[in-house]
């Protein structure tokens, strides 16, 4: 059994795709999805499924676990990055290392973030290394 | 000296770090040791307000000072909160006709990193369970991002402690007080890349208390007044790059702190290059040198060879957080922006408790900032000796 950490996230899951809005007036792009757009004001916006592929904008590495509400099962230091997606930089976990290079090209993915009391695995999204 | 001047006349300030009694207790002493400090009783205050953090109501303090039937307006504004209440304070000031007012502000924070909910900042449960609302790593993404984008090296970032604590070390009020070299700083434990543990500053206990009077009283209740020429808050545009943000606008960069201290500058007349001693936001290393350059104190870049020169030190061209700042006092939030203008007006009447500025200077600066992106900044000014 398995679940995401929040559905509203996705356009899909397979292939894995975050889901923000755009707004008709000025073309920002925003994620998440919400319903009025921050950059002008503007109230027309859509959802939109924005791009997979980009390149790290800033990373650090979490050496510490947070405290709550964080959730995981065991904690080991991690890596969160700004991923500049082109038309939005989305905030996310950076998988697999722990040490990255502003400017390498990385790709979405969706990976394991912890177990619920129920044993169900709940996934959530990161980039990992594309080249 | 026009009526519609304020200046500071009395500054009052407990000692930073753990305090185990109540809020309040801490308020108090600030508040007496700022009227004390130009001759006043609380009967002569005629408005006043307060900030914290905490679950305790500044309006309350009339319980312990006296119910003499004065409004008392009530400043929560984050990190920003000591630059809200001056700037409260001046605007109750000059909008209602009161002479002398009280502002204060304080916090007595439990150990730790602050935690922080999503759904005060609007953002789902997933942010938090996902390990990303987390102030440390934050401030670790825009300074790592910063030095990328000016090519500074991170060594930069054990200058700023070095400095922090040097200044601390002299400094009677400051909570840590003990030197470290920019080698102890760059090979502390890391907490978020590029920031090691000597690096942020902590939550703490604090009170500051400033009293204000116009310009018609100030004069004769203070030798040497300090003159509040701007105060100034600002809000965020797009571009700015602000704590719990999940996604950036891929534009040109900009911060409230940016408008905040050009507003600032403006008001009181004056360019950055005029300020001879200032305070700026360190709640870590690096944003002290990101406040440097979004002020316009210090060209973007600059910074890295400002401190290998020791441009910031007391004897350099810009004393920077001459208290030891955030990194050295901690940061109880509602006192927080009153300690760096605490500062700044005894440097410019020329009495510091710690390291005293030597060149007598004249123009002083002070910058906030803070969640959810919120800046405010102030102009203090002397007259000449």
């Amino acid at each position: 059994m398995t679940r995401l950490i929040e559905e509203a996230l996705f356009a899909s899951t397979d292939p894995v795709m975050l889901a923000g809005s755009v707004c008709a007036r000025c073309s920002a792009h925003v994620f998440p999805e919400q319903t009025s757009c921050p950059m002008c004001t503007g109230v027309d916006v859509s959802r939109v499924a924005l791009p997979t592929t980009g390149v790290v904008w800033s990373w650090t590495t979490q050496h510490f676990a947070p405290k709550a509400p964080y959730r995981t099962d065991e904690f080991a230091p991690f890596s969160i990055g700004y991923v500049d997606l082109g038309p939005v930089i989305v905030e996310g976990w950076l998988l697999g290392r722990t040490s990255w290079t502003i400017g390498e090209p990385v790709r979405l993915a969706l990976t394991k973030a912890w177990t619920d009391d129920d044993g169900q695995i709940v996934y959530t999204y990161g980039f990992e290394a594309a080249s | 000296m026009s009526d519609d001047a304020i200046y500071i006349v009395g500054v009052g300030m407990t000692e930073f770090g753990r305090f185990d009694g109540e809020d309040p207790e801490l308020a108090e002493q600030a508040i007496r040791a700022s009227l004390a400090d130009c001759n006043l009783t609380w009967a002569d205050v005629q408005f006043a307000v307060g900030g914290t953090n905490g679950e305790t109501k500044p309006d309350n303090m009339v319980a312990r000072m006296g119910l003499t039937g004065i409004p008392f307006i009530t400043v929560k504004n984050g990190c920003a909160t000591g630059g809200v209440s001056l700037m409260t304070a001046r605007n109750g000031m000059l909008a209602e006709g009161h002479d002398i007012a009280c502002v204060v502000g304080y916090d007595n924070h439990a150990r730790g990193a602050f935690a922080a909910s999503p759904a005060r900042y609007g953002i789902g449960p997933w942010y938090g369970a996902s390990g990303m609302m987390v102030t440390t790593s934050y401030f670790a993404l825009k300074i790592q991002r910063y030095l990328h984008e000016y090519a500074m090296d991170a060594r930069t970032l054990g200058y700023v402690s070095e400095k922090a604590f040097d200044y601390a070390s002299a400094h009677p009020l400051a909570w840590r007080r003990k030197p470290i070299s920019v080698d102890e700083a760059m090979d502390a434990d890391m907490i978020n890349d590029p920031l090691t543990r000597f690096m942020f500053c902590s939550p703490d206990a604090g009170a500051v208390s400033l009293v204000l009077a116009r310009g018609s009283r100030a004069f004769d209740l203070c030798d040497k007044p300090v003159r509040l020429a701007a105060v100034t808050l600002r809000g965020r545009r797009p571009g700015s790059f602000e704590v719990f943000s999940p996604w950036l606008s891929p534009g040109p960069r900009t911060s409230p702190s940016v408008d905040a201290a050009a507003a600032a500058f403006a008001t009181a007349g004056i360019q950055p290059s005029d300020v001879q001693v200032a305070q700026v936001q360190d709640t870590e290393s690096g944003a002290e040198v990101m406040h440097l350059g979004e002020t316009g104190l210090v060209a973007h870049g600059a910074q890295e060879a400002g401190y290998r020169n020791g441009d910031y030190l007391v004897d350099g061209s810009l004393p920077i957080n001459t208290d030891g700042g955030c990194i050295a006092n901690g940061e109880p939030v509602g006192a927080s922006g009153l300690r760096q203008v605490h500062e700044v007006a005894r440097q410019l009447q020329g009495r510091a408790l710690g390291k005293q500025v030597p060149s007598r200077p004249t123009i002083g600066f002070t910058h906030v900032y803070g969640a959810p992106g919120i800046s405010a900044c102030t102009v203090l000014t002397t007259e000449g000796a």
